[in-house]
């Protein structure tokens, strides 16, 4: 089932700056391909993953949230950057905004919620669904926090990120239905209006579970005509009953095996359904066509050693098939994470095409 | 040269210059930007021992569940030392039985020790699922906008006290009261903006009567407030509870205990630990109690009915138990000499929210507080609690005051909201809307409401040396569990370097942490030296 079609404009990273060769007995071949640092972060969280998740399907969500490392919003701007929290009062979900800090230092630690981002330029609203694979993380995971800072610093836009229901305690398609109400939520904000014609100018984007949230939500705007500018998928987490042949060739060797993510599907889907399911296989046997549909355009990027890449490969075919606009960015020497820590090529490349991606309408 | 460029895994995370060489005892910049402390020059160890767990746990599945149930977890952001655990777990299997935990809470959660002159309302137990229609309050555009006019209003209220122009805080003060009535002030920002707009214009139209009196009201009234406080939110309770798992734990194994409650109030704090330490494997020990409270008016000795009362439960469970008040208008007025600590006795020191009372007026020297921690150290007690609110109210700038006190109060208020228990929600807010007055209205020694966030009193408690006893996943899920039964879903429980910090949504609120005097063999002096907060 691999897709072996790429846009001209896939980029592939052959020539990293890690030297190869090296004495020390510890190396793993894996670790020649991460700077030591991320290793350990994803490590760790393998590690601790592993911990949680039960063999019943349940999954011990306190000490889930005990091992998570949380930081608070602030309004006080940090590196160029603040935050805050908005909940909803009927429902109780939250998204944390991410904002470039006023040049007038005398607003700092105040919040306009009156007049728009400018009347002028444009501004890019980007509304984040972190990762997880629909179980761990939160809105105010550091390592999400962090990762959205930079998305503001980098892209100069705003970010609104959603602290949407996890599985296994809120299944589908509660994810999905957290994702249109945050999406309402901002394009209905005064305060994230920018340019001339005084409306929000939302991207929709996310990492494994995050990348399946905004293709489903986007969906769902195109059929309510919720104008969205454009969808980033980040190693989206999508799949399928088959086995691909990267699955069965990188299972278990960089970090994430098969086994874990069919937990994660029995965890997410509804009880008794299978991978087929179009949540989770899109352009599957139950999937829907987007023909016609006013689907935004999409930046899917893909990790060469992330097994899942096949039906994420697949799910670039199955856009283009259906005449939808996506440039796939394919980052050959990548593992999952490689975007948490700014230490290689591959971030540094990712925020670039980010960036262009949210300001080609400037 | 390794596999990886040194130079690119040790970057700082703020993405300024950072140099190409890091110093090896540094903490690796980018891992801290992720929440987790790891030093570099231990980045290699720790990769190595987290393939070592790999493999461990790989090889026998079924310790691995045991290791997510039974074992007790700490301090997640030193990642070396917690893999170094989970290694030394799967190695060595815990042979000794844990430390008993805290009974379940139905049975704990009595009536308080004084007679109930309140009524019980049975629905705060309720199923949290269903929240009753009225209190879905829809907030409309317009509230919304008239709202954030408020806030704005506020804060160049503030802003211009800050700077001596009272006219026209005054004229301010005038223009937000003439919104408010067209706001909904019955929850939401508008009622919190009410009661800071009430706050300000005490401080600015009646300065001499109300901001010298740090306390209003009498003693008694205090205590109601704090009792219907305790009864309409988790405060206090996570509070009690996470400082008693704490305490239980550093107990174990002594014969002869002593808890020094620096705030005695109805003593809800210790039916509790009393119950447990009846229950506790191997019986339980003799147990001391000294409260500390303020006198009590007219030859009434409200410090002793408590006691007794405490005594009757003690006595009922065979604990044996004696009690002592300690009468005293202040904290600082306290000698260590009244406690009559005895050095076969371990001694616990509980500080729920008295600590920031002692920091005075900023630039002051002698500062009581660091007298009060003097003692405390000198007692070398087997552990102290410090719960305390988690928030900067104590800045120099009266705006960055005004300002983070009205983020602070607004998301306590929030919390409440969903409180069905009627009159306590009604009287906790005049507890909360009394610490709003102390911070916005008092200056110098009538501001005793001086809170400061928990890294600070991390600092703090290292310099006047002291070292951080780590609460752990146990007390963690004690709280989580003490969450489930209340009625709004907002409140979030996180783990922070070893403490616990009980919340609103995403906002930290509370703070609770544990310490112990740090050994100091090697510093017969008592220097400190300040510069890393390290005794010599």
């Amino acid at each position: 089932m691999k897709s072996t079609s790429m846009n001209p404009g896939t980029l592939s990273f052959r020539n990293l700056d890690f030297s190869a060769h090296s004495s020390d007995p510890f190396l793993v071949n894996y670790m020649r391909v991460v700077p030591l640092n991320t290793w350990v972060l994803i490590s760790n969280f393998k590690l601790a993953y592993n911990l949680l998740r039960r063999p019943d399907g349940t999954f011990n969500r306190e000490l889930a949230e005990f091992l998570e490392r949380k930081v608070a919003a602030n309004t006080n701007p940090v590196d160029g950057v603040f935050s805050f929290d908005h909940v909803d009062r009927a429902t109780g979900l939250l998204n944390r905004v991410y904002q470039p800090a006023p040049e007038n230092e005398a607003q700092w630690g105040i919040l306009n919620l009156e007049k728009p981002l400018s009347t002028t330029k444009i501004v890019p609203v980007i509304l984040f669904f972190h990762g997880g694979s629909f179980t761990h993380s939160s809105a105010n995971s550091a390592i999400y926090d962090t990762f959205c800072r930079r998305l503001v610093s980098n892209c100069k836009a705003v970010v609104v990120s959603v602290n949407y229901r996890r599985s296994p305690e809120h299944r589908y398609p509660c994810a999905y239905d957290d994702g249109w109400a945050a999406l309402k939520w901002v394009v209905t904000r005064t305060w994230l209006q920018s340019g001339k014609d005084s409306k929000v100018y939302v991207y929709l984007a996310g990492d494994s579970s995050g990348g399946n949230i905004a293709h489903h939500v986007a969906v769902r705007a195109a059929e309510a005509d919720v104008e969205v500018l454009g969808n980033i998928l980040l190693h989206p987490m999508f799949g399928g009953q088959e086995r691909t042949e990267s699955e069965r060739r990188l299972d278990g060797k960089y970090f994430v095996t098969i086994q874990d993510r069919d937990w994660y599907w029995r965890a997410y889907l509804p009880e008794g359904e299978d991978r087929d399911h179009p949540a989770c296989n899109i352009f599957g046997p139950r999937g829907k066509s987007l023909k016609g549909v006013n689907f935004p355009k999409s930046l899917v990027v893909v990790a060469g050693f992330d097994l899942v890449q096949d039906w994420q490969l697949a799910y670039v075919e199955g856009l283009e098939k259906s005449g939808r606009e996506v440039k796939l960015l394919y980052l050959e020497q990548a593992t999952i994470g490689f975007y948490f820590l700014p230490n290689n090529d591959h971030f540094h490349c990712l925020m670039k095409e980010i960036k262009e991606f949210v300001n080609s309408n400037c | 040269m390794g596999p990886y460029d040194s130079a690119i895994s040790a970057g700082s995370s703020s993405g300024s210059s950072s140099s190409s060489t890091s110093k090896p005892h540094e903490i690796d910049g980018l891992l801290a930007g992720a929440g987790y402390k790891v030093r570099s020059s231990d980045l290699r160890q720790v990769a190595q021992r987290l393939e070592r767990l790999e493999t461990v746990m790989v090889n026998s599945p079924s310790d691995v569940s045991q290791l997510a149930s039974d074992t007790v977890h700490y301090n997640p952001s030193d990642m070396a030392s917690w893999v170094d655990s989970l290694l030394s777990e799967l190695n060595n299997p815990h042979a000794l039985p844990l430390p008993s935990d805290l009974p379940d809470f139905p049975d704990l959660i009595a009536s308080p020790v004084l007679n109930q002159t309140t009524m019980q309302n049975d629905d705060a137990w309720a199923d949290p699922n269903i929240i009753p229609p009225h209190q879905l309050k829809v907030v409309t555009a317009m509230e919304e906008d008239s709202g954030i006019k408020l806030v704005h209003m506020l804060l160049t209220c503030a802003e211009s006290i800050q700077r001596g122009e009272l006219a026209l805080a005054g004229s301010l003060i005038e223009n937000m009261q003439a919104l408010l009535t067209r706001v909904n002030t019955v929850c939401g920002i508008g009622k919190v903006a009410g009661y800071f707009i009430d706050a300000l214009n005490r401080r600015v139209f009646a300065p001499r009567g109300f901001a010298n009196n740090s306390t209003y009201g009498s003693a008694y009234e205090n205590e109601v407030l704090y009792h219907h406080f305790y009864e309409a939110s988790p405060y206090l309770k996570f509070a009690h509870f996470t400082a008693n798992q704490a305490i239980l734990e550093a107990f174990d194994g002594h014969d002869c205990v002593h808890v020094i409650d620096f705030n005695l109030m109805h003593g809800l704090q210790w039916p509790p630990l009393i119950q447990a330490l009846a229950l506790r494997p191997g019986g339980p020990p003799l147990l001391r109690l000294t409260g500390i409270g303020p006198p009590s008016p007219d030859g009434h000795d409200s410090l002793r009915e408590i006691g007794l009362r405490l005594a009757e439960l003690a006595q009922s469970v065979n604990v044996r138990f004696a009690f002592r008040g300690v009468a005293a208008s202040r904290l600082e007025d306290v000698k260590p000499w009244m406690l009559e600590v005895s050095p076969k006795e371990a001694v616990a020191v509980n500080s729920i929210m008295q600590l920031h009372r002692l920091l005075g007026a900023n630039n002051t020297r002698n500062l009581p507080i660091e007298m009060v921690l003097g003692w405390i150290r000198n007692l070398n007690p087997k552990i102290m609690t410090v719960v305390e609110q988690e928030a900067d109210h104590n800045q120099v700038g009266f705006l960055d005051r005004f300002t983070e006190a009205l983020y602070y109060y607004s998301t306590m208020f929030d919390s409440l909201e969903a409180c069905a228990l009627q009159p306590s929600k009604a009287l906790a807010e005049i507890y909360i809307q009394r610490e709003i007055c102390n911070v916005v209205c008092c200056e110098g020694s009538a501001r005793v409401e001086r809170h400061e966030p928990l890294a600070k009193w991390r600092s703090r408690l290292v310099q006047a040396g002291f070292r951080p006893l780590h609460l752990g996943s146990n007390a963690f899920k004690q709280a989580s569990m003490l969450l489930t039964l209340f009625s709004s879903e907002g409140y979030c429980v996180e783990e922070n370097e070893g403490c616990l910090t009980l919340g609103w949504h995403s906002r930290p609120l509370i703070a609770a942490s544990a310490w112990q005097a740090a050994a100091d063999v090697s510093n017969p002096l008592g220097i400190v030296n300040h510069n890393n907060g390290q005794v010599l």
